[in-house]
């Protein structure tokens, strides 16, 4: 053999590798003396063989070390810094891209609740004005707590102007909903008249005893229908000789109605606000 | 026989003892493995040709791992680390072919 060396040696390994190349030729000879100094090596170990045994007994469990450190860690356990530092990198970019998102989503998700909330209270308000207005209107019965001012006229001598008068003195105390009779509503553009022997009221003849139901705070009603020169005075004075009872009720039930018509000419100026 | 004896005997005081690498050494071992490898199918493939030389093997084999162990130390400082050891891995692999080829050649004729 040509090479003295170990094929690790620096020129040993191009001039082997040119042997190999040649091989097939003088392949007889070096291959059975490869088998034949296995085989000797199997029945008479020598020094170098216990070297190799060292070697390789450190090999074996350095890889053995290796492998449980390899299955027992995770994936990251043995990676290299420069490649910790790019995953890390990466996950808080990602990360950061997620909390975008998340803030993104929980603005427009407050955005549109908020806008719901807006609509809903606008609606609130709207139908809230609805009512009141409904109830200004005499278009919506009304229940609330009142005075029940019943007038008798044994000499009919009531005027309308006497009852307007009521009706104006109820409207000072803060009357909300006033209904003469049981039958008619008195709203904004209630008239009173007279028919004859009679009074009429929005068109409807009203008989005595007249009753005013009233609701608002019954303690203020009364005390104004009863103050010195007010309108129990005048009724129960010399010139009617009429009869006032006043009940204070915690529950005053309105539901005749005024029938509104439309309006022929009148027009809002501007146009109507939308409920926002 | 006895370098197979030696190589079980590694793996079953590794199993059983299951010692843990050192930390800072832990980069280098798989690179120090594979440097291994190639050292001890050379010094198969010298047996079989009839050269072995047990001081070679020895000096063949730590250098071969220190060595490869390193360049990839080298590498790490200096920020190239994955892409030596890649390069070393693909050099000692290019080896442990050859050095197989050639001990298989020597023991079967091809």
């Amino acid at each position: 053999m040509p090479e003295p060396d170990d094929p690790r040696a620096g020129p040993g390994a191009p001039r082997r590798a040119i042997v190999e190349e040649a091989e097939p030729v003088t392949t007889s000879t070096p291959a059975s003396d490869g088998r034949r100094r296995l085989l000797s090596s199997l029945v008479k170990p020598g020094k170098g063989q216990l070297i190799a045994a060292a070697m390789l007994f450190l090999v074996g469990m350095g890889a053995v070390m290796q492998i449980r450190a390899n299955t027992a860690d995770s994936a990251y356990a043995n990676a290299r810094r420069e490649d910790l530092i790019v995953l890390l990198d990466g996950l808080g970019e990602q990360s950061q891209r997620l909390e975008g998102e998340i803030s993104d989503m929980e603005q427009t998700k407050s955005d549109l609740a908020s806008g719901a909330d807006t609509q809903r209270v606008a609606r609130e308000e709207a139908q809230q004005r609805v009512d009141d207005l409904s109830i200004l209107a005499g278009t919506a019965p009304a229940i609330g707590p009142g005075i029940r001012m019943r007038i008798s006229d044994p000499g009919h001598k009531m005027t309308y102007d006497v009852l307007l008068d009521a009706v104006e003195e109820m409207r000072d105390a803060g009357a909300e909903v006033i209904e003469v009779n049981d039958s008619v509503r008195v709203v904004a553009s209630t008239w009173f008249g007279r028919n004859g022997e009679g009074l009429v009221v929005d068109g409807k003849a009203v008989e005595a005893p007249y009753v005013v139901e009233v609701i608002g705070d019954p303690h203020s009603l009364e005390e104004a229908a009863r103050f010195r020169g007010g309108i129990v005075s005048e009724i129960t004075g010399p010139r009617i000789g009429g009869q006032v009872q006043i009940e204070q009720l915690d529950r005053v039930v309105v539901d005749s109605l005024h029938a509104q018509t439309k309006n022929q000419y009148a027009q809002p100026a501007s146009p109507q606000p939308t409920p926002r | 026989m006895i370098p197979l004896l030696g190589l079980v005997a590694g793996i079953i005081v590794g199993l059983v003892l299951a010692p843990s690498v050192p930390q800072p050494l832990e980069p280098y071992l798989p690179i120090a493995i594979v440097a291994a490898m190639d050292a001890i199918f050379g010094g198969l493939r010298a047996y079989l040709e009839g050269n072995f030389s047990d001081r070679v093997f020895v000096v063949s084999f730590v250098s071969n791992v220190l060595i490869a162990a390193l360049i990839v130390f080298i590498g790490d400082q200096i920020g190239v680390g994955s892409q030596l050891s890649t390069a070393v891995v693909v050099v000692l692999g290019i080896r442990i072919f050859t050095n197989a080829a050639a001990i298989r050649r020597a023991l079967f004729h091809a």
